[in-house]
């Protein structure tokens, strides 16, 4: 009889082993459900608070309405805003002017990028520019720019343009320079030149640097755009920014500003969507 | 004498650093046969993957002559291949595709390679592995990758830089006798850098015992065990006759 003990055990074993996975898997999904529900709601509740306390201190007269609307005052304006006739017009011009100026910089950074780093002539001519021009604040320039430019939209490129340069070029110099010098070498046992080198082994590589510099270059486009509407334009979301706040119509600031902000942060989510396709392999 | 595969005579190699010149390899002198096993050992810094580059074509020298195949040989070339320490597999591909590079590099045919990377794979032991990404594998099993890849365009000589030194000693030994039995099938001429005696004893026809500052070539020390071998071979009264030669030429027992 006792003989008989190990064979049911084995017989029991691999039922055992898919229970205990199955109850497993189980308890790791609901551990990991509510840790989202958790986190969610903390999230939630920290934005209700915070719209609470706003309207708490505009609604109950401590800040006067003129200074800091009420949330309920910038949801009309907002309606009032994205209503009126000027609205689209406006919108269209800024959306351009940051749409060239952010692909202007990153295609102009990515590729003074790899020409520096593949290219020792390259990087001798113009690296020690490019370093002592990275330091001082770039938005100095936008006076300058309007100047030169005028008041329509070049002027706004070539600020946004100028802003959104350095972080990509800096990161693509420095994901294809972030390379394991083992791989180098496998890849010239391997007889891989220049270009081989770089299509298989240093862009791949660079990649995950290269898509933060994006990021940056994206919220740097915006923000040379709309500080170079303010400085001097004649239309574009900056332009109405300045001239709402000179007639004191804090609301329909407020209101602008939101719509900035919602669009921004769509084409940053958009980025960061198209960033894990990229680099995929950074979430296995 | 010029017959050899490999022939290199009176190879130095002297590296510009900041504290002036550093001599890594002194007067090394050799002969490979094709179809050999050989084993470069001793202490760190004695010049081993000095020596490794400058046979695969990745290092100048400074001085000597090196002839392969009856050419002087002085950069890569794609019947050598050369495998290091770290696994150096791509995380942006899949196992299949890091062992399907260097035909990709060397524009090798494509369906004849698709044949060869299961084969490879196979023989390995990662069948079924080929869709994983390296980071979903075990230290032992990435280098496994590598060492198919290492075969994928069916190089005539292996050059092998430590390939198991980051691995533990079960793992190590598993791969050890995995690599015994590809070289007596296929039978390529490979040059193994190790520090570990006992492993250079076991795999080898000859072993290249080294000595550093400066680098030079102790002596050549011939592997009389039986082929083919399996652990079995580390019983052998000569095996261990052999290690005790070997750490003495190193001087490790004084
Ligand atoms: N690129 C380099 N520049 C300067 N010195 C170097 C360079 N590469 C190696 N050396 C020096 O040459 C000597 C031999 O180095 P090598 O890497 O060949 O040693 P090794 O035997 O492979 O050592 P280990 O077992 O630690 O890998 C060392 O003293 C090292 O510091
Ligand atoms: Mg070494």
């Amino acid at each position: 009889m006792n003989m008989m003990q190990p064979a049911e055990e084995i017989v029991a074993s691999p039922a055992t082993q898919k229970e205990t996975i199955e109850r497993f898997v189980e308890t790791e999904r609901r551990r990991q459900k509510k840790k989202v529900l958790v986190n969610r709601l903390l999230a939630a509740g920290f934005g209700i608070f915070v719209l609470l306390v706003w309207g708490f201190a505009t609604e109950g007269g401590f800040v006067h309405r003129l200074i800091i609307p009420s949330p309920i005052d910038t949801f009309w304006a907002m309606g009032r805003v994205m209503s009126a006739d000027y609205f689209l017009p406006n919108i269209w011009v800024t959306l351009q002017e940051i749409l060239w100026g952010f692909a202007i910089g990153l295609a102009s950074g990515v590729v003074l990028g790899v020409g520096v780093a593949m290219f020792d002539a390259v990087r001798a001519t113009i690296y020690p520019y490019l370093v002592a021009l990275q330091a001082p604040p770039k938005i100095v320039l936008a006076p300058i720019f309007v100047t030169w430019f005028g008041f329509d939209q070049p002027s706004k490129i070539a600020i946004a343009v100028v802003m959104s340069f350095f972080p990509m070029f800096l990161n693509t110099l420095t994901g294809l320079s972030a390379v394991d010098q083992n791989a180098v070498k496998l890849m010239r046992s391997l007889t891989a030149g220049r270009w081989k080198t770089f299509r298989y082994l240093l862009l791949p590589n660079a990649l995950p640097i290269m898509m933060a510099g994006v990021k940056l270059c994206w919220t740097l486009a915006v923000l040379g755009v709309i500080v170079g509407e303010f400085v001097g334009a004649s239309a574009g979301i900056g332009y109405l920014i300045y001239a709402m706040n000179f007639q004191l119509d804090i609301a329909g600031v407020f209101a602008l500003i939101i719509i900035l902000s919602l669009f921004t942060l769509v084409v940053y989510q958009l980025i960061e969507w198209l960033e894990s396709r990229i680099i995929f392999w950074k979430q296995l | 004498m010029t017959d050899s595969l490999i022939d290199g005579q009176h190879i130095s190699k002297v590296y510009a650093t900041a504290t002036g010149p550093l001599v890594a390899l002194d007067n090394v002198s050799f002969n490979i046969e094709e179809g050999e096993f050989i084993s470069l050992v001793g202490p760190s810094g004695c010049g081993k993957s000095t020596l490794l580059s400058i046979l695969g074509g990745l290092e100048e020298k400074s001085d000597g002559t090196l002839v392969l195949a009856g050419k002087h040989h002085d950069s890569p070339r794609p019947d050598l291949g050369m495998m290091l320490q770290t696994s150096v597999l791509f995380p942006w591909r899949t196992v299949r595709e890091n062992v399907r590079l260097p035909g990709i590099i060397l524009k090798l045919d494509k369906k004849e390679q698709a044949e060869r990377c299961d084969e490879l794979l196979d023989m390995v032991g990662l069948n079924g592995f080929g869709d994983r990404y390296p980071t979903e594998l075990s230290g032992g099993m990435r280098q496994r990758v590598a060492l198919a890849r290492l075969l994928a365009h069916n190089p005539r000589v292996l050059l092998m830089d430590e390939p198991f030194g980051a691995l533990d000693e079960f793992t190590r030994e598993t791969m050890n006798v995995e690599l015994l039995r590809i070289w007596e099938k296929t039978g390529k001429t490979v040059i193994f850098v190790t520090h570990n005696i006992g492993e250079a004893v076991f795999l080898s026809d000859r072993i290249f015992v080294m000595t550093p500052r400066p680098g030079r070539l102790e002596g050549i020390v011939e592997v009389d065990l039986p082929r083919p071998r399996t652990m079995e071979a580390m019983r052998d009264p000569r095996f261990s006759e052999l290690v005790f030669t070997i750490r003495r030429m190193l001087g490790v027992d004084h």
